[in-house]
């Protein structure tokens, strides 16, 4: 059995939402192993004293499911995400504060691991009354600004996607959120589900795992009116399309590290690469890389080689990062 | 001609980085014949020919141009191996077998001297001369 943390970062919800979210998280058929919930509150407060909320706390040892409330640094869903993301687990359901998904939608999600290659499954997002036609969608990231999303409506049978949104199953570790995105984390799991689906894993639409959106105009992301925020997100958003067809290479590291990479890079295929010594591997800057893609992390050999722990050799790292 | 880079980077923290070979001295009076340190400013010199602060290509014909070159775990060790040259990395904390090259002569004295964590900054280990191998070592790979 597949270890399945669930991940739901909450804020400004506490008495709205989440309650229902935490209900249906604990009546699932199939348990998660672990509940995890990031408190992104302004003014964090001590749930437990809250009746539902003792009786939730109280339901989950009694049912025998971890749970651990963090109080989290108020930087954006997408940070706390890639906390989850990094726990160990094989599997993370992240779910959102303002999304009930019904008590079957773990089990069917996970039904689908069991295919080769998965990287992400997610079910029907359905924010009542908007039901769009989604019957000709492809899921394609080409189309994110034509057509609705694939999880808009009832999903009738499986279908092979490049991205998805809210609340979805995903395989942990493979891929990272973007915490360069602001803290409205405008757009952060479309880019996470596509980095997985850039890894060469399978994205799926899956029926039967119907979550209901009851979408919050208070709480959340929608917290914040700053529409800068909206902007900078999105720009980084719209720089990971135009060069998705690149690999993106960001040298942010000393000279040695360059010359051992320029054994590398005449491997990649269609390099970009982004160099601190130019005049070992011609690039452009780091600076600008920052601006492009906002968090340079995912292209840091040394946190991959931490997180790897890694015994082979620097060269062999580079090779397992690009290639 | 011996080409010497003493010196890894310096740390942020001000203090002594730990890969820096502590016995040049010994190892340089140990030598016959002309040696040339390569380095960057405010790094002491030890031998009267210090050429400091070199481009790229004016370092890449120095090793070739030298007998052999002789550095810490620094960037010449990189350079050296890119322009398929072999020469002598003296290390202590930081692991041969992930930032070393097989092709040159990798001097460690003990692996059990290994900094636990080989990706954190260098700044939070310690310097310890006991944990390089002794200049004797060092000239029996030189001369």
């Amino acid at each position: 059995m597949p270890k399945v943390l669930c991940s739901i970062s909450t804020r400004g919800r506490y008495h709205t939402t989440l309650p229902l979210a935490l209900q249906a998280i604990i009546s699932q058929s199939r348990s998660v192993d672990k509940l995890m919930i990031f408190d992104d509150n302004d003014e964090p407060q001590d749930m437990r004293k809250e009746l539902a909320y003792s009786y939730f706390f109280q339901m989950l040892e009694l049912k025998g499911i971890a749970w651990e409330w963090l109080f989290a640094g108020k930087k954006g869903q997408h940070h706390n995400h890639q906390m989850a993301n990094s726990m160990g687990y094989e599997w993370v359901w992240r779910v959102d504060d303002d999304a009930i998904p019904e008590p079957n939608v773990l089990e069917n999600l996970l039904k689908w691991t069991r295919l080769d290659n998965i990287g992400a499954v997610g079910g029907a997002i359905l924010t009542p009354p908007y039901l769009p036609d989604t019957s000709q969608v492809t899921g394609l990231i080409d189309n994110i600004d034509n057509e609705p999303n694939i999880q808009w409506n009832f999903i009738y049978e499986r279908k092979d996607v490049e991205h998805l949104h809210c609340s979805f199953l995903y395989r942990a570790g493979v891929a990272d959120y973007n915490t360069g995105l602001s803290r409205v984390a405008h757009r952060e799991e479309t880019l996470f589900t596509y980095a997985l689906r850039q890894k060469g894993y399978c994205i799926l639409a899956v029926p039967e795992a119907n979550t209901w959106h009851m979408k919050n105009p208070q709480g959340g992301i929608r917290s914040e009116t700053n529409h800068e925020l909206y902007s900078h997100d999105e720009f980084i958003f719209r720089n990971f399309l135009e060069h998705r067809d690149k690999t993106i290479v960001v040298l942010n590291c000393g000279m040695g590290d360059h010359v051992v990479f320029s054994h590398v890079l005449p491997e990649i295929k269609n390099p970009l690469v982004f160099s601190c010594y130019p005049d070992i591997v011609p690039g452009r800057s780091i600076a600008e890389a920052q601006w492009l893609f906002g968090d340079l992390d995912r292209w840091n050999v040394y946190k991959k080689m931490d997180k790897w722990r890694w015994k082979d050799s620097l060269e062999t790292a580079y090779r397992k990062l690009y290639l | 001609m011996i080409l010497i880079a003493p010196y890894a980077q310096k740390l942020v923290n001000g203090k002594r980085n730990p890969k820096n070979y502590p016995f040049w001295d010994e190892v340089i009076a140990g030598v016959a014949e002309p040696i040339v340190q390569v380095g960057v400013e405010g790094e002491a010199q030890l031998v009267p020919e210090f050429r400091k602060n070199l481009k790229i290509p004016e370092l890449r014909a120095l090793i070739r141009e030298c007998r052999i070159w002789v550095s810490c775990d620094s960037f010449i060790q990189h350079l050296g191996w890119d322009e398929g040259k072999q020469g002598i990395v003296l290390w202590s904390v930081s692991d041969p077998l992930i930032y070393g090259h097989e092709e040159n002569i990798n001097l460690l004295k003990d692996r059990a001297n290994l900094a636990k964590n080989q990706f954190l900054w260098w700044d939070s280990v310690e310097y310890d001369p006991n944990k390089f191998v002794q200049p004797s070592e060092v000239l029996r790979h030189v001369c």
